[in-house]
């Protein structure tokens, strides 16, 4: 018997059945977390996105239209759950009206030939790591949804109830500034260490 | 010819292939030859490979008990929303 679709078991959580709403959780709920923990970069704080997404998915289910997908329909509320969360806990940095400023690094040095693989020690991973935490919230979740999920423009914009053309915006300006950060620490290490050959 | 400005401006689109087969063409054929250009469009590509590439590195796997916690707080919404007792969280 093939396992029921996303929209069967919509149908039945919304008549009350409990095991559809079960089986709801056990699909989505690694991605739900998965994504939190993008988001929001804590494993405590990524716990607290998921249990607030599915409650609300809970709450809402009945209200649920199904002008969208299921998925889509989740990941918005994780992605707002995951939002707010960090509104809460932000440290008071640039808004994102005046995050832009300076998007281009004075010295961009050369840091790019060669493989990913090389370039990655735990330092630059690191560097990775603050240039994500200090985006702002807002331009961190077209990031992660763009280039880390892979999502089309048009599914994030969906997921974020954002026109194609504000996702775009976000995400060059998201682009630039992890970028900058990223070329600050090549700039300052001069040139990338290269792994040599053990001898 | 497009100008730096405008190459920069479009960059996230002509990484994303995102643009016009002619508008691409005029890209490729600026970053070819401006030097700074090329920088930008290089630094913005490897910055987006980096972080594919350590996202993929470490699994976002879900903590032990993290699902028993999740059904546990449904559960006791479950029985909020009846108007029953809940049951104490462990």
């Amino acid at each position: 018997m093939p396992a029921p679709t996303d929209e069967e078991l919509v149908r039945k959580s919304k008549e009350g059945d409990e095991r559809a709403f079960g089986e709801l959780i056990s699909r989505y709920e690694s991605k739900v977390y998965s994504l939190a923990l993008k988001m929001v970069r804590n494993p405590e704080d990524a716990e607290d996105v998921l249990q607030d997404t599915f409650l609300r998915a809970y709450r809402g289910i009945k209200s649920f239209q199904g002008a969208s997908t299921f998925s889509t329909w989740i990941y918005r509320i994780t992605a707002n759950s995951a939002l707010m969360r960090l509104r809460k806990k932000q440290l008071p940095t640039v808004s994102i009206e005046d995050a832009d400023e300076r998007e281009t690094p004075v010295n961009i040095a050369d840091w790019t030939p060669g493989p990913v693989e090389q370039l990655l020690n735990r330092e630059l991973q690191q560097v990775m790591d603050e240039a994500i935490g200090a985006l702002p919230p807002e331009f961190r979740q077209v990031f992660v949804l763009r280039d880390i999920e892979e999502m089309s423009n048009a599914e994030v914009a969906d997921i974020l109830d954002l026109s194609v053309a504000a996702v775009k915006s976000r995400l060059h300006r998201a682009r630039l500034k992890v970028r900058n950060r990223i070329a600050g620490y090549f700039s300052e290490n001069a040139k990338p260490k290269r792994v040599m050959g053990a001898h | 010819m497009l100008t730096c400005k405008e190459v920069l401006d479009s960059i996230s689109d002509y990484l994303d292939a995102d643009m016009k087969a002619d508008l691409v063409a005029e890209m490729r054929k600026h970053i070819g030859f401006c030097s700074d250009c090329r920088a930008e469009f290089d630094t913005l590509t490897m910055t987006i490979k980096l972080y594919k590439h350590e996202n993929d590195a470490k699994p976002q796997v879900m903590p032990v008990g993290c699902h028993d916690r999740l059904v546990k707080v449904i559960e006791i919404e479950k029985l909020r929303l009846k108007g029953g007792e809940p049951p104490k969280m462990v």
